[in-house]
């Protein structure tokens, strides 16, 4: 799963603007991608690889907003941080409340925008992380046998083995054996570890 | 058109003297007879009243006294070269040309020449039409579209501004971007020089763009400076009255323009100066839009100053400037608006300044701002 390194993608249509940002990661050693329009961009995109999006926010044809928008729609993580000219605080603004990690006005400081890449690309990695982590506690999830899944919920919610024999009509011997089994299949080393990973996915 | 002078003269043969010199006196047209040396032999009343010549006059001189330069000096050579060769230049083809008064005005007409055939020895017929008025008119109907087109530019200066400061950015983003980068990489020792001299011809190739930019924007003060003429002041004010009482209705501000009467011409484009006055208004609704008492208004006045300058007020009661703005409100890029570029005042100062006059501002005693600028009544010469 993680052949892929992160990626800085740079879209903005001048080209001397998106060379320099090219040499700028190149000088600082990050892996980077550029793309002259946000239709390239889209054309090329794999949800799978992890980064950041540096995206102009005025573009001929497909706009920074509008490649913000169709990203949403196609439910990608990837964070975005718009770059912006003047007179364009309006619009980040707009782009900011749909979610956009950070909007930097042109010509910034190269350790203000790197700083925000960095940024970008440890929440997009954490992001993933949660993600997968998710999935997986999915999957344990579903391995369980329903009177398991019965048993976890109740232990979830706190209660004594006791309460939950009386709950389920049976022994509490019996009760210990499937507890032992959930956490056997969630694998989980404590019954707090067990709480947060069913917190997790229900979030 | 030659057939049309043949014919005539053909059924000539009904018609008696009289009615001749009748039909060619109730001509509009100047109708003039030549012979093949150029001499005038027939000069219809018309062309009396168009060239200030009587027929007695002129008759048996050579028609090239009817003629500017370069024709004059040209004519009697066409005339030979025809005889000769038979090659019309203008014979049949009615065409613009020039001519001269006897007062020595020069004026634009069509002519037309006909042929009376007549041996080795034959006469041309003249028809002249005094074309100053259409050539009056169809000027005024192409300073009407230039100004309409100039107005045009007048209601997207926002938006030429805004786009002007986008290129310009651009290039200063691909600059500042370079040049970090470069020390970013001499500094980690990974760098090459290669790498580095070409980066560094980006950036000069990138600040030569960026100054084209600002070129584009001086010109575009400069090129008008042709479009300048002699208008009252209550020209420039009247077209703009309704433009400006538009914008100012729309938020409810009451504007009052205030014309002194016998007020000396100035030599200005009047667009521009249009535009500063405005620009100056719109900035005055914005400065009271969040006022509480904006019915007070904006005034516009015009008067004399100094005997030499034309005066022009534009006086808010709006928020006013603060102590530290005031030195940086013509500097461009500097704005206090949300959505302004900056460039208003600075674009203001440059139209003003090009027409050698002064744009100025004072804090008014109660509230509010008055812009004004001069305008030389006799502009400088050294422009």
């Amino acid at each position: 799963m993680t052949e892929y390194s992160p990626t800085v993608f740079l879209v903005d249509d001048d080209e001397a603007v998106r060379d320099s940002l090219g040499l700028l990661m190149k000088s600082v050693a990050l892996d980077h991608r550029s793309f002259a329009s946000a239709g390239e961009f889209l054309a090329d995109y794999d949800p799978d690889c992890p980064g950041c999006l540096v995206l102009d926010i005025r573009m001929p044809g497909m706009s920074g907003m509008e490649l913000q928008q169709k990203l949403i729609e196609m439910r990608a993580i990837l964070p975005i941080i718009f770059i912006t000219g003047h007179g364009d605080i309006p619009m980040a603004v707009e782009a900011m409340q749909r979610g956009a990690v950070d909007f930097i006005p042109k010509p910034f400081r190269d350790h203000e925008l790197l700083d925000r890449i960095n940024g970008a690309l440890e929440d997009d990695r954490i992001n993933r992380d949660t993600l997968l982590e998710r999935e997986e506690v999915e999957k344990r999830i579903d391995k369980l046998t329903p009177r398991e899944k019965e048993v976890l919920e109740l232990v979830v919610q706190g209660k004594a083995n006791k309460v939950i024999a009386g709950d389920l009509d049976v022994s509490q011997r019996t009760v210990e054996i499937h507890r032992a089994r959930v956490m056997e299949k969630m694998m989980a080393r404590s019954l707090a570890q067990l709480v947060r990973m069913v917190m997790q996915i229900q979030v | 058109m030659t057939d049309s002078f043949e014919r005539p003269a053909a059924e000539n043969q009904s018609l008696a003297v009289p009615e001749w010199k009748a039909l060619l006196d109730a001509a509009v047209d100047a109708i003039i007879v030549i012979d093949h040396k150029g001499l005038i032999k027939t000069f219809n009343s018309a062309a009396e009243n168009m060239f200030g010549f009587s027929a007695e006059e002129v008759f048996g001189k050579n028609v090239s006294l009817l003629m500017p330069e370069p024709y004059k000096s040209k004519h009697d050579g066409y005339l030979r070269t025809y005889l000769d060769t038979g090659n019309a230049k203008i014979i049949g083809i009615g065409r613009e040309a020039r001519a001269r008064r006897k007062s020595g005005t020069v004026f634009p007409i069509v002519l037309s020449v006909g042929k009376v055939p007549n041996k080795n020895e034959p006469k041309f017929v003249g028809l002249i039409r005094d074309i100053t008025e259409r050539k009056r008119s169809e000027e005024e109907i192409h300073q009407t579209r230039e100004r309409l087109a100039q107005f045009g530019r007048l209601s997207t200066l926002g938006e030429m501004a805004a786009s002007l400061a986008h290129e310009i950015n651009q290039p200063l983003t691909a600059i500042s971007t370079y040049t970090q980068a470069c020390q970013r990489l001499i500094e980690s020792g990974r760098s090459d020089d290669a790498e580095i001299l070409a980066t560094l011809k980006k950036c000069h190739s990138q600040a030569q763009r960026a100054g084209e930019v600002i070129r584009r924007l001086r010109h575009f003060v400069k090129e008008r400076e042709i479009g300048r003429r002699e208008v009252s002041c209550n020209d420039i004010i009247r077209d703009l009255a309704a433009l400006a009482e538009v914008d100012a209705r729309d938020k409810g501000i009451p504007l009052t323009i205030e014309v002194a009467g016998g007020l000396p011409n100035v030599m200005v484009d009047t667009v521009q100066i249009q535009q500063v006055i405005l620009n100056l208004i719109r900035n005055g609704i914005d400065a009271m839009i969040d006022m509480d008492d904006y019915d007070k208004g904006i005034a516009v006045s015009v008067s004399e100053f100094n005997n030499d300058q034309i005066k022009i007020m534009v006086t808010d009661h709006g928020s006013g400037i603060t102590k530290d703005d005031e030195k940086k409100i013509f500097q461009p890029f500097f704005t206090t608006k949300s959505s302004g570029m900056g460039l208003g005042l600075a674009i203001c100062q440059s139209i003003i300044e090009s027409h050698g006059g002064v744009l100025s501002f004072t804090r008014n005693p109660s509230v509010g701002t008055t812009f004004y600028f001069t305008l030389p009544i006799i502009p400088e010469a050294n422009e």
